[in-house]
């Protein structure tokens, strides 16, 4: 981990961030198949990565964004009709 | 092809290998041996592709339509800075793109969808496939501009737009692929040979770095004019594509670095070739430029030729041919991809259309598609054209959003997750798309509905 960052509290974080440190000798991702790192063949990114666990405040944000974009589109769209005719 | 490294701790069994791994193994032995071996410009050769292709792609018939129509309408003033300004925005994007492709070798389609949920997932593909589809009208309409100063119709646009994607397509190789689109994104150029054709003054060109004087209109059309720019240089195909690509060209995290090269040249060229197309337009702005409007302005080369003469005008209309088809090209494949990436089957252009089906019958199907519109007799296609930029940038928010959030997991990014500046960059970026985007749909809708007067 790149000592310039604060310390992660939460050990999974920790440890996905230490399994991603480039600097880590035997990551596994790292080894070569013919020139393609491990994690790069698609029989790895064929499965799926687990789902993020959002706080209440960033799904709310998220909605939010998502009510917000669909009614300016309905409002652009209504100005496209209106301006057709 | 190098079998003979594959350089596996003995704890640890083989996956077994598609021909899409052998593919994309021939091109990282490329560059393997370039940076073994210190060839520098070799190397950067061999990983310049996708940033390009998403800046030079989204330099699109619309968008140089849209800067020749700012230059005819309101001269140099305020565009000369403003382009670059909105490219570097583009860069800060295209780059969290690449890198998240680099270091997760998945697509954004398929992060979104499996991080965030299949709600978000498809919301992003259905937002792309609206404003991919209403673009790609745009092009076959730009690439029909182009056609019309030569006494060609609507069906050789069509005919020319469909034989390349399926020329590009017949590969089956992403290399190939990206070095067909890329030579050709390269004649973006002729909008720069049309500015010097016009023999712009060079001291206007200077004095216009002050960002004056700013357009004059009205309110509505001050946002109209900020909305449609934008949506001109930044825009979601762009993001789908370059992450995609970045995935699909096999590049890594040791790649990072001449990814960012990749972005930045490209971006370079956009900016400069943009302004080349605003250059052009600005030559008619003493003569009546003001009304060739948008994709009104078929006129736009038979005007230039008329003020700069008929060089001028050619190169301009060959130039929109080459920046509707490239744009064709890139655009339909970020549908392709994000087609594939949500529906969990093959995506890339390394794999074969037999094993790629929704792949390669997504990328020819939207361009189809988008081909049988403008046959359509009477099809609104000025309005659709006007109105593709504006919509890109009200929907832009959502992809840059949830980009910014996918360079910051750092359970996926690791120590290659954004920093803070990136972040506050990231983030001003999206407050500024948002608000232009919001602004101009409300006051249009409100005008609209008479609650307001213009």
């Amino acid at each position: 981990m790149n000592p310039q960052t604060p310390p992660i509290e939460d050990p999974e974080l920790a440890a996905a961030i230490a399994e991603r440190d480039p600097r880590r000798p035997e990551r596994p991702e790292d080894q070569l198949v013919m020139h393609l790192e491990r994690d790069q063949l698609v029989a790895e990114t064929s499965r799926p990565v687990p789902p993020a666990e959002l706080s209440a405040r960033v799904r709310a944000g998220l909605w939010a964004l998502r009510v917000f974009v669909l009614l300016v589109s309905a409002m652009v769209i209504y100005t496209f009709f209106y301006e057709l005719h | 092809m190098a079998t003979s490294d594959t350089a596996l701790s003995p704890g640890l069994a083989l996956p077994p290998l598609t021909d899409e791994d052998t593919a994309r193994s021939e091109d990282r032995t490329r560059v393997h041996d370039a940076r073994v071996h210190r060839k520098r410009w070799r190397l950067l050769r061999l990983l310049v592709g996708p940033g390009i292709l998403a800046m030079l792609g989204e330099n699109d018939g619309p968008s140089m339509i849209a800067y020749a129509s700012d230059g005819a309408e309101y001269g140099l003033g305020f565009f000369v800075p403003f382009i670059p300004l909105l490219f570097a925005m583009a860069f800060v994007c295209q780059e969290m793109c690449m890198r998240i492709g680099a270091v997760t070798h998945r697509g954004y389609g398929e992060l979104v969808l499996q991080r965030y949920g299949k709600v978000w997932g498809w919301f992003g593909a259905g937002d792309l496939t609206l404003t991919n589809f209403v673009t790609l009208i745009a092009e076959f309409v730009a690439i029909r501009v182009g056609l019309a100063y030569f006494d060609l119709g609507s069906g050789v646009a069509v005919a020319l737009g469909l034989t390349l994607v399926l020329f590009t397509l017949s590969g089956g190789r992403y290399w190939r692929w990206e070095r067909i689109v890329l030579g050709m994104a390269l004649f973006n150029g002729l909008f720069l040979v049309a500015a010097i054709l016009v023999k712009p003054d060079v001291g206007d060109l200077v004095g216009a770095l002050d960002f004056t004087p700013f357009p004059g209109g009205s309110f509505n059309t001050l946002l109209l004019l900020l909305a449609s720019t934008i949506g001109a240089t930044v825009t979601p195909w762009m993001i789908f594509f370059q992450q995609s690509a970045s995935a699909d060209k096999g590049m890594t995290p040791s790649d990072i670095k001449h990814g960012r090269y990749d972005s930045g040249i490209g971006a370079a060229l956009a900016a400069i070739f943009g302004i080349g197309a605003l250059v052009a337009g600005a030559a008619l702005l003493t003569h009546n430029g003001a009304g060739i409007e948008g994709f009104a302005g078929a006129g736009f080369p038979e005007a230039l030729k008329s003020v700069a003469g008929s060089a001028a005008g050619t190169v301009f209309a060959l130039g929109l041919i080459e920046a509707g088809g490239v744009a064709i090209l890139t655009i339909s494949a970020s549908t392709a991809y994000a087609a594939g990436e949500c529906v969990g089957v093959s995506h890339s252009f390394n794999n074969s259309p037999r094993n790629a089906g929704v792949f390669y019958a997504a990328n020819v199907g939207i361009a189809l598609l988008a081909a049988v519109v403008i046959l359509i007799p009477g099809a609104p296609l000025l309005s659709i054209a006007l109105n593709a930029n504006i919509l890109a940038t009200v929907l832009l928010p959502v992809s840059l959003v949830l980009m910014v959030m996918l360079a910051n997991d750092k359970g996926l990014m690791g120590p290659w997750a954004n920093r803070r500046v990136t972040n506050v960059i990231g983030i001003t970026v999206i407050a500024f798309v948002g608000i232009c985007g919001a602004a101009y749909g409300i006051d249009s809708f409100l005008l609209s509905t008479h609650v307001i007067t213009g």
